[in-house]
């Protein structure tokens, strides 16, 4: 057992105060756009440490170190990726100026101003499910992580998930957005000291040479160029680096948080700085995996490589410190993700079906209920399901789910004239089924014939999904002009230099 | 250490300085933003 009282006090220290500030952070919400999006009042300095709050959890840590455990330093490039992405989305506006412009809440709602009311019912299912899927595995992430650094049984760390989690839903629920950015902010600070005491410690007792000389022992040019590297290659890189562009702009959760911005070139800068930090959010936890591989070799589990070797280098106190910014950066990343899916849940799916017009105080009251619902999901879903594929593609997979047909819809939507109703109907559906395809052949993979067997290389499937949105676009748009006439975008209030 | 390593350890340097850094200067830029949207 690593975890000792000091840990235990600065722990609990840090959950009690998540209560408190979470929780009194409900009397700032006012109506449902306090609730949904603050009163999209964020200036674009606290959007930055929200939107890096979400986009870090324990589970980002876990995929992002085993990938360093696993492929050496070749897969540090994913970070330099993620940089160039997200610069782009900074410096262009690309997509999120443009819905902030809009004054949209969910990515959905465009669906309908753009295309129709169908559209976004069968947009925000596919968004819906894609995305609580995709959360689905971050708690056994999160468990596995614990497991490993704090030394305590199953049975302790389930206690201690589902406080954290209770405590989540609970400030989610009651303060909306208002509770989620208070919080996040604490979290933001708190995980960049978690990991700059894991970082710290690494080095302590890791030489940059051992490490070096660890990836080029065991991987030889795979270890350093991620182009002979197996796990990439070309395919991998060319979709990741589209499927980053598409995702990062339209992946809701983060999104909302630009959405929440007090104007559209805040919402674009909050990306231009989050872009800044995004290859040491992602090259420091895959070098803790690079470290894990230097100090136990290459036979451990690849998951649990990288947090045995916190859980050893990281000395009591500051285990408990780390542990702490360990779970606050998963919470902001739950509160956010219970925040994006339930309001798309109630906005989206419940809203168009319903015969009258759902009400404010209704509409939070029903996002409030399905908060709870995917709490107890995960919490579930969490315990029981088996991953296929590794961490990290596994989550790439279920995000191409929804993130394909939607970067399909909405870049198509918003920069291309001749885009319609069918056209969006094709991208959703044909831009979901290359990775349900996969999730299903990967279950019965062994019983398939030789000339199948592409079909569940995650990497293909990944691509295909992007590809296939495209072509589903444009065909379904350019056969169907007469039939279904493109609906044009509304003028908004900061194009014409009216009001923000 | 390779050429190549040396690089990917000098990406690594930077990367965590980046991130590091610019953290802390929106630690701080982010208390005021949150004290301005709590005040309003």
């Amino acid at each position: 057992m690593n975890f000792h009282l000091i840990d235990w006090i600065v722990l609990i220290a840090y959950l009690g105060l998540s209560v408190f500030i979470g929780i009194r952070a409900k009397k700032y919400v006012e109506n449902m756009e306090g609730y949904f999006v603050a009163g999209r009042r964020i200036k674009p300095a606290l959007g930055t440490a929200t939107l890096i709050a979400t986009e870090i959890g324990i589970v980002t840590f876990m995929y992002l170190g085993e990938l360093g455990y696993v492929t050496g330093f070749s897969c540090f490039w994913l970070g330099i990726n993620g940089v160039v992405a997200y610069l782009i989305i900074g410096k262009t506006g690309f997509i999120v100026s443009a819905l902030r412009r809009l004054k949209v809440i969910t990515i959905p709602e465009f669906y309908e101003i753009r295309f129709n009311k169908r559209v976004r019912l069968l947009g925000g299912i596919l968004l819906f499910l894609g995305g609580v899927l995709n959360m689905g595995v971050f708690l056994k992430m999160d468990g596995l992580f614990l497991t490993e650094t704090m030394g305590f049984g199953p049975d302790v760390l389930t206690i201690v998930m589902v406080i954290m989690l209770m405590i989540v839903v609970s400030y989610t629920v009651l303060g909306g957005m208002f509770s989620v950015v208070v919080t996040d902010y604490m979290q933001f600070v708190l995980l960049t000291v978690g990991m700059f005491v894991a970082t710290a410690f690494t080095l302590t007792h890791v030489s940059l040479n051992e490490i070096a000389t660890a990836v080029s022992n065991n991987f030889g040019e795979a270890g350093v160029n991620p182009v002979v590297n197996p796990r990439f290659g070309w395919t991998f890189l060319i979709w990741i680096m589209l499927g980053s562009v598409g995702a990062s702009a339209l992946n809701q959760p983060a999104t909302t948080k630009s959405l929440a911005s007090e104007n559209a070139e805040a919402g674009r800068k909050v990306f231009l700085f989050a872009g800044i930090t995004l290859a040491g959010r992602y090259i420091i936890p895959m070098f803790w995996g690079a470290a894990a591989l230097a100090m136990f070799g290459p036979h451990l589990n690849p998951t649990t490589a990288m947090p045995k070797l916190l859980g050893t280098v990281v000395p009591s106190g500051f285990l408990g410190l780390m542990i702490a910014g360990m779970l606050a950066a998963s919470m902001s990343t739950y509160s956010a993700y219970l925040l994006a899916w339930s309001s798309v849940a109630t906005r989206d799916i419940i809203a168009p079906i319903s015969k009258k017009e759902l009400s404010e105080k209704t509409t939070m009251l029903l996002s409030r209920i399905i908060s709870i619902v995917i709490g107890i999901f995960i919490l579930v879903f969490g315990l029981w399901y088996e991953i296929p594929a590794t961490a990290f593609q596994y989550i790439a997979i279920t995000g191409a789910m929804y993130a394909a047909g939607a970067f399909g819809c909405v870049a198509f939507g918003l920069y291309w004239k001749k885009a319609n109703s069918v056209g969006a109907f094709s991208a959703l559906a044909l831009g979901a089924a290359a990775p349900l395809t996969f999730l299903i052949l990967d279950q019965v993979k062994t019983s398939l014939p030789e000339g199948m067997l592409w079909l569940v290389d995650v990497n293909v499937s990944g691509f295909l999904s992007f590809v296939l949105a495209a072509l589903g676009m444009v065909a379904g748009s350019l056969l169907t002009q007469k039939s279904h006439p493109p609906i044009a975008l509304p003028t908004t209030d900061e194009q014409e230099g009216g009001p923000r | 250490m390779t050429g190549l390593s040396f690089i990917w350890i000098v990406v690594f340097a930077l990367a965590a300085l980046f991130f590091f850094g610019t953290a802390t200067v929106i630690t701080v830029l982010g208390a005021r933003d949150l004290r301005d949207l709590l005040r309003g």
